[in-house]
């Protein structure tokens, strides 16, 4: 298992920094695009949600902890991710799946991201614990048939 | 994330490349709501130079096709990857959308005025 622990500010640079890790743990294990995306697109939900709602209006000394995880040798290759914030407490896993079949005029604009979460992870858990919330995101990296 | 624009047929064809996410979708935004704003009607949205597409990048698309929903076929997307037409999938988003293979097909359709 190889594992990569960085703290990222609570900002856009930290969201970017926490994304090109990800993306440079998955190349050193010579892993594409093609298996990783889902990842990426789950860290981007999560750090979103903690940069724009848990930490928000905290500034620069608000900071987010990550744990990247890397499996290569089982197959498929198995990556887990943990996020950890001192944000309010907050279960993003205990929100309601978005209705994805509304028509257009129906659609709010917003609210997909932990409905996409939950629909591209293998598994999901989420804990209080210390005064800190902890999410931790697991998949299986295979592609996707579209 | 790099956004390319060209006109042509009619058409305004935008063209975003790399990772279109909470970070990077904001300047997608900007770009169309510009467009839409200075009157264009007809926009093709290439996302063949896209990694990735997160729900930031899902809100604006869905901006645009509700400001550009009379007519219709005023927005078509083309260019798709595997990924992002798995998020579009996954978060019910194929039905509300024109979608088309590639660019030439794009701005045939909206030539068409189909």
């Amino acid at each position: 298992m190889d594992t990569r622990r960085l703290s990222v500010p609570a900002t856009d640079d930290g969201i970017r920094a926490a994304l090109d890790a990800l993306e440079g743990l998955a190349a050193a294990h010579g892993l594409s695009k093609a298996v990783t995306w889902p990842v990426e697109v789950t860290l981007d939900e999560v750090l979103a949600n903690v940069v724009r709602h848990g930490l928000a209006g905290r500034g620069d000394a608000a900071r987010v902890e990550i744990e990247l995880s890397l499996d290569p040798g089982v197959e498929p290759p198995l990556c887990e991710v943990l996020v950890v914030d001192d944000g309010p407490a907050f279960d993003p896993l205990a929100q309601s799946d978005a209705d994805t079949t509304l028509p257009l005029e129906d659609r709010p604009i917003g609210g997909l991201g932990i409905t996409l979460v939950r629909r591209l992870m293998d598994g999901a858990e989420y804990e209080r614990r210390e005064g800190r919330n902890h999410l931790k995101l697991r998949r299986r990296l295979v592609a996707i048939e579209a | 994330m790099e956004i390319s624009e060209e006109r042509g047929d009619g058409a305004m064809v935008m063209a975003p490349s790399g990772r279109l996410d909470s970070v990077t979708s904001n300047e997608l935004e900007k770009h169309v709501v510009a467009r839409i704003d200075a009157g264009d009607r007809r926009l093709v949205l290439d996302m063949a130079g896209v990694e990735y597409i997160s729900s930031a990048g899902l809100r604006v698309l869905l901006m645009a096709a509700k400001r550009l929903k009379d007519p219709p076929a005023a927005l078509v997307l083309c260019g798709l990857g595997p990924s992002v037409r798995t998020v579009l999938e996954l978060a019910g988003f194929l039905p509300l959308f024109v979608i088309v293979p590639a660019r030439k097909d794009a701005l045939a359709r909206l030539r068409g005025g189909a």
